[in-house]
């Protein structure tokens, strides 16, 4: 069975349509990538999974079980953590506090300072920075931080919205090395890439989207081959 | 004013902080409301008027005692502020022009609960004792019991507010949703319950102010909308949303008021504030502690 699945899926903003009949699916353990360019769609898909946005068409199941109407607090502790595009952390709070807020919806506290510890051993930076406030950090450093907020809930699935952006390229190798480490560890990714190369190398199967539809899909080698994603998402 | 003896200024000034803490108890009340929410509640005045009016009823009407009353008063005035949010606020949230419906709904519950209290009560305006009555000798100043109760409970209250901000599950919540409601949303936190819980505090803190102050004022239907305006002018000198900002600007006006209030008079009152309000807005429209937010 699939970890998750998305049929026919459609959603707005409004009355403007984000999403036309999206059909999505991840197999436990895999890395799967949305490509595509800007306001194609893809952050409205992670959207849509997480809860943010309820979908007005299709399903969207996880485990097989019917998550679409679902709120965001109820996704997340069904196993599956989104971490946004811009990272969105809790900027007034300390990066301690940030990660604390991850674990927010479990119930036992008495774990979560052992899963602090292991976040904390996963980006040592980030241990210097316990007691630092969120918002005066550089952009790699939020990022970890915003991933390792993201781990605090004890994700099985883990929806990522541009973990690269803005991000200077040894920081970003740095942190697709943790993307990939988890991954291995057996959490699903659902990776949103604007730089479909980097999303490519990283995830064994990618959707290409457009104007808010799936226009190609496939094993990502195939899809490095292909002329069109080529020419217009590869620069080739 | 400034040939007054140290003793009797030093009195003043502690009345402006009595008077200042109470402006504190309803400016954060109104400030928790546009932190989490993004929200004003032009309502904020009738949950202090419902105080006001619960707490007479229980004290003359009921003759129970001013220690019991008090606390029963402000748990029903705790229990109206979540009833409001959730009739005239929550409907609104997920629909278009947000930011103006809550504000006209909040503008007719007040209209609504001030018009509810006269046909109730009347327009006599209503009396309750003091505490504790009686004046004690502190270094030459003349200090009433029941303005040096007022301060002790104000400190205690800001001390508690402090404490489930900053050290409970619930506060920790609150601030996440003030900080990014999304990212909140995405980590547990039910947005709802938190609106929900916070107009009950905000009117709380209301009710506070008004068990302290209805024996020193008097009770009336529209003894809050002095209040609510004063509330907001602290709100924006502490800065919006700013929880530390909103007691440290309450305690400013009402010293300034006080001062003012001597040095001039008592019908420049409310002239008082309002110059301090252009004031900020003209230099520092953040205010104090305010967070620039971002686009």
């Amino acid at each position: 069975m699939p970890q998750l699945e998305l049929s026919h899926v459609s959603a707005f903003y409004g009355d403007a349509q984000a999403l036309f009949d999206i059909d999505l699916l991840l197999e436990p353990g895999e890395i799967v990538a949305i490509i595509g360019a800007n306001g194609a769609g893809k952050t409205t898909v992670l959207r849509t999974v997480s809860g943010l946005v309820k979908p007005r068409d299709g399903s969207i199941r996880y485990d097989g079980k019917n998550i679409g109407a679902s709120d965001p607090w109820s996704v997340v502790s069904m196993g599956i953590a989104h971490v946004p595009e811009g990272r969105r952390l809790f900027k007034q709070m300390s990066v301690q506090e940030n990660l604390l807020m991850g674990a927010y919806h479990r119930k036992n506290a008495a774990d979560a300072k052992t899963d602090l510890d292991r976040v904390f051993t996963l980006f040592p930076r980030l241990a210097e920075r316990r007691e630092q406030l969120a918002g005066t950090m550089s952009g790699g450093e939020q990022q970890m931080a915003a991933i390792g907020r993201a781990l605090m809930a004890r994700p099985r699935l883990l929806l990522l919205d541009e973990p690269s952006l803005g991000l200077a390229p040894k920081i970003v190798e740095t942190v697709f090395e943790t993307i990939r480490k988890i991954n291995r560890e057996g959490v699903g990714i659902v990776l949103v890439e604007q730089s479909a190369q980097l999303a490519l190398e990283t995830a064994q199967r990618a959707y290409l989207m457009e104007n808010g539809r799936i226009v190609k899909s496939g094993h990502s080698t195939a899809l490095m081959d292909d002329d069109a994603v080529r020419e217009a998402y590869l620069g080739l | 004013m400034f040939s007054m003896p140290l003793s009797l200024f030093s009195e003043q000034i502690i009345n402006g902080i009595v008077l200042g803490s109470m402006y504190a108890l309803v400016a954060s009340g109104l400030t928790l409301i546009w932190g989490t929410m993004r929200m004003l509640n032009f309502a904020h005045g009738e949950f202090y008027m419902i105080g006001g009016y619960i707490f007479f009823l229980l004290m003359s009407s009921l003759g129970i005692p001013s220690y019991l009353s008090a606390p029963i008063a402000i748990a029903v005035v705790f229990v109206a502020g979540i009833a409001v949010q959730r009739l005239a606020v929550h409907p609104l949230l997920g629909r278009p022009q947000w930011e103006f419906s809550t504000l006209v709904a909040t503008l007719g519950v007040s209209i609504f609960l001030q018009n509810a209290a006269l046909h109730i009560w009347g327009e006599r305006f209503k009396t309750v004792p003091y505490f504790i009555s009686g004046v004690v000798d502190v270094f030459g100043m003349r200090l009433s019991y029941q303005r040096l109760l007022i301060l002790a409970v104000a400190v205690g209250t800001m001390l508690a507010m402090w404490y489930v901000l900053r050290r409970t599950r619930f506060g920790m919540a609150l601030r996440a949703t003030a900080m990014d409601r999304d990212a909140a949303m995405l980590y547990g936190v039910n947005v709802y319950q938190v609106f929900m819980l916070t107009f009950g505090i905000a009117a709380a803190l209301a009710g506070i102010a008004a068990t302290m102050l209805s024996s020193i004022n008097s009770i009336s239907p529209w003894m809050g909308a002095p209040l609510m305006l004063k509330g907001f002018v602290v709100v924006v000198l502490g800065g919006l949303g700013s929880f530390p900002g909103a007691i440290l600007g309450g305690i400013i006006i009402g010293i300034v008021e006080t001062l003012g209030v001597i040095a001039w008079s008592s019908q420049w009152r409310e002239v008082i504030s309002f110059t301090v309000l252009i004031l900020i807005l003209w230099f520092r429209p953040w205010g104090l502690f305010g967070v620039k937010e971002e686009a």
